[in-house]
């Protein structure tokens, strides 16, 4: 993939860009807004990092003006600020997530692929099919093998997250999100347990297992 | 800094000043214009009683005839009180049939109009008065005869100098009157404002506590920008209160994992051979110090109350029922029953969602954390008193009343040693999010167990 990074601070830059690299990733690093939207309109990338606090134009303007320029890449706003707004200002800037520093790079790098995942779909689709395993998105049914699995309805949201990010890895913040909208920390591990229940129905009964626990890292659906 | 009473130098006490002074100018104009207008009005008034007697003999005359008229005049001389009035009756050969001028310059008088005489040019039958400067005169023909009266001057003269002396000593009396009404109200004035200005002053050198001395029921500007500047120092105190909080919460909390990553960090760097399992501990702290850290700051963000501008409706079935979902798998897990009950009637509230989800969560959690096996947790949505209750109940140990006002604290952990599970932050948010949405907590005994119930009333929804 390939990455623009936009962070003024060297250190953060560094960290993330050879992190990435590692990955397999080619990137550019900006170092302030107006270069980054620049940037941004020359060339293609497949997601961008954005800081929020930037010299010259703040992350925040920056991702309004690359959106009116109508640059649809996916983007990623990153911020020191833990207001409780700041996540929602983003979003309405036009990002597509939000991480708030200081992050672990496994928590940002499964975001990113989830982010580039997403294909620009023009029609939602009907089924989602992993393996033996199947949603019907219409009915809200759940089958394997050809045997239908009843579900609560958030084990439902949580396996339809998972298999639409067949492959990847989903973090457990990424899941209280998404799932929950929990926007904070429970100390109880709300994501366990309810993994826990899928695997039972899911998994237990048939010979393979879909769901796999990526350790410190947090879960991958795949056959 | 302390401001002693500045005297005359002061504004209000200036501003009273001025003030008396314009009042006392006001005060002379009118009485010198009331003394003008009185020395006019009584002139005027002699000039009409003498028309008026001139009229009567004239009557006289055309009824009764010369005999009659002559013992009018003479008894007009007879009731004249200290020779204020004088008379001349004169006949066609301008002989004195009857009067009590003795002599005077008959040029004195002339046509119609009244003239004034010096006192000097005048002889009469008996003393002048001894005010007396001279007098008005005025002459009328009564058939054939010229009929001459005079009034002394004084008469209107004392009339004026009683009112002078009058209009003087009022003048006087309302002008010291207005001066020293003043100085008095310039005076309240400026120690209320001195007062203000102390206190400020108190609190610039660190007293957030000092307020500005206030009497019920006053509700003039002072009062109201007294009890204004009352209001945010409260607010400031509290916001300050809340700040030294964080501080020493941060101080408290944040030490001793910081001094465990320290310690990690220091082994691994002696370490020829870095422990990958050394390093990976180290990060659980960080993790630890981060969430920590996070709660703190979101605490203290939910205080400050900022985010009430983007508050909208809510359905608080919904959040306890998104929450109720979270944790009853959890709940179970742990051998214990969570149960939910809805409202049987709409419970909206004015609030922020993800807020409103963290306070349940974190009241459920508090529950689920807190109580044994077997404990059954009940979380219920109530609107039907008209306020929308969210409560949530265990019969679980409970606490002990003397620590229900403690709960709320940050860091409170009952008896439980620092190494039991969570941060001690979780009723604390939950305290610091019922406020923000104007929200009641109560803590009662379930007998046994805990009840939390959580009674938005402060705010309403349209």
């Amino acid at each position: 993939m390939r990455i623009l990074i936009v962070e003024d601070d060297a250190e953060t830059s560094e960290y993330i860009s050879s992190s990435l690299n590692a990955l397999g990733h080619t990137y550019e690093v900006a170092s302030d807004g107006k270069q980054a939207f620049l940037q941004a309109l020359d060339s293609d990338f497949d997601v961008m990092i954005v800081d929020r606090m930037l010299p010259k134009l703040d992350g925040l303007a920056l991702v309004k003006s690359i959106r009116s320029a109508d640059v649809k890449t996916p983007i990623i706003f990153l911020s020191a600020m833990n207001g409780l707004h700041d996540r929602i200002d983003g979003l309405e800037a036009g990002a597509d997530d939000y991480l708030v520093k200081p992050f672990a790079f496994s928590e940002l790098s499964a975001r990113l692929m989830a982010l580039t995942r997403r294909p620009p779909m023009q029609s939602e689709p009907t089924m989602i099919k992993v393996a033996d395993l199947e949603v019907n998105l219409i009915a809200h049914t759940v089958t394997r093998a050809g045997q239908e699995i009843p579900v609560q309805p958030r084990e439902y949201r949580l396996l339809v997250h998972l298999m639409r990010n067949e492959g990847r890895v989903v973090t457990r913040t990424m899941l209280l999100e998404a799932v929950w909208d929990f926007h904070f920390d429970p100390k109880t591990n709300v994501v366990e347990t309810h993994i826990s229940r899928l695997r039972q129905k899911i998994d237990k009964p048939f010979v393979k297992d879909l769901i796999h626990t990526v350790r410190g890292f947090g879960y991958s659906l795949h056959a | 800094m302390k401001i002693p009473w500045s005297g005359f130098r002061s504004t209000s006490t200036k501003l009273s000043l001025q003030f008396a002074l314009l009042y006392s100018v006001l005060v002379a104009l009118m009485f010198l214009g009331a003394y003008r207008l009185s020395i006019y009005e009584i002139r005027d008034r002699t000039f009409d009683r003498m028309r008026a007697d001139a009229e009567t003999l004239t009557g006289v005359y055309a009824n009764h005839g010369a005999d009659r008229l002559t013992e009018h005049v003479k008894a007009l001389q007879t009731v004249n009180f200290e020779n204020s009035r004088i008379f001349l009756l004169l006949d066609q050969n301008d002989r004195t049939v009857s009067g009590n001028i003795l002599e005077m310059d008959p040029a004195a008088v002339t046509g119609d109009d009244v003239q004034f005489i010096p006192v000097n040019d005048i002889e009469i039958d008996g003393d002048h008065e001894d005010e007396v400067n001279g007098y008005w005169l005025a002459q009328t023909r009564i058939g054939p005869f010229q009929f001459i009266q005079g009034t002394g001057d004084h008469v209107g003269s004392e009339v004026v100098e009683a009112l002078a002396v009058a209009l003087v000593i009022g003048s006087v009396m309302a002008i010291a009157a207005g001066l020293l009404a003043g100085v008095w109200v310039g005076k309240i004035t400026e120690k209320r404002i001195v007062d203000i200005s102390n206190t400020l002053d108190r609190v610039s050198t660190g007293d957030l506590q000092a307020r500005i001395p206030t009497s019920d029921g006053a509700s003039d500007d002072l009062s109201r920008v007294s009890e204004s500047v009352n209001a945010t120092l409260g607010r400031l105190e509290t916001l300050l209160e809340t700040q030294q909080q964080i501080s020493s919460d941060i101080a408290h909390d944040l030490r001793t994992p910081l001094q465990r990553l320290r310690q990690r960090l220091e082994r691994l760097q002696s370490q020829t051979q870095p422990d990958p399992s050394e390093a990976g501990a180290s990060l659980v702290e960080v993790e630890d110090i981060i969430t920590t850290f996070n709660a703190l700051l979101r605490i203290a963000q939910v205080e400050a109350g900022d985010q009430r501008a983007r508050f909208e409706k809510v359905d608080l079935d919904t959040v306890a029922e998104t929450v109720f979902e979270a944790f009853e798998p959890s709940a179970e897990n742990q051998s214990q029953t969570l149960r939910l009950t809805r409202s049987p009637s709409t419970a909206m509230v004015l609030g922020d969602r993800a807020l409103l989800l963290q306070l349940a969560s974190n009241l459920i959690e508090n529950a689920l954390r807190h109580c044994p096996e077997g404990t059954t947790i009940d979380v219920t949505v109530d609107a039907s008193d008209g306020h929308a209750t969210l409560t949530v109940s265990d019969n679980g140990p409970g606490i002990p009343i003397e620590d229900c006002e403690r709960v709320f604290r940050r860091f409170y952990r009952g008896d439980k040693s620092r190494s039991s599970a969570g941060h001690g932050l979780g009723l604390a948010m939950v305290s610091a999010i019922a406020t923000l949405h104007e929200a009641e907590v109560s803590l009662s005994d379930n007998e046994p167990g805990l009840t939390v119930g959580i009674t938005f009333r402060g705010l309403k929804v349209d």
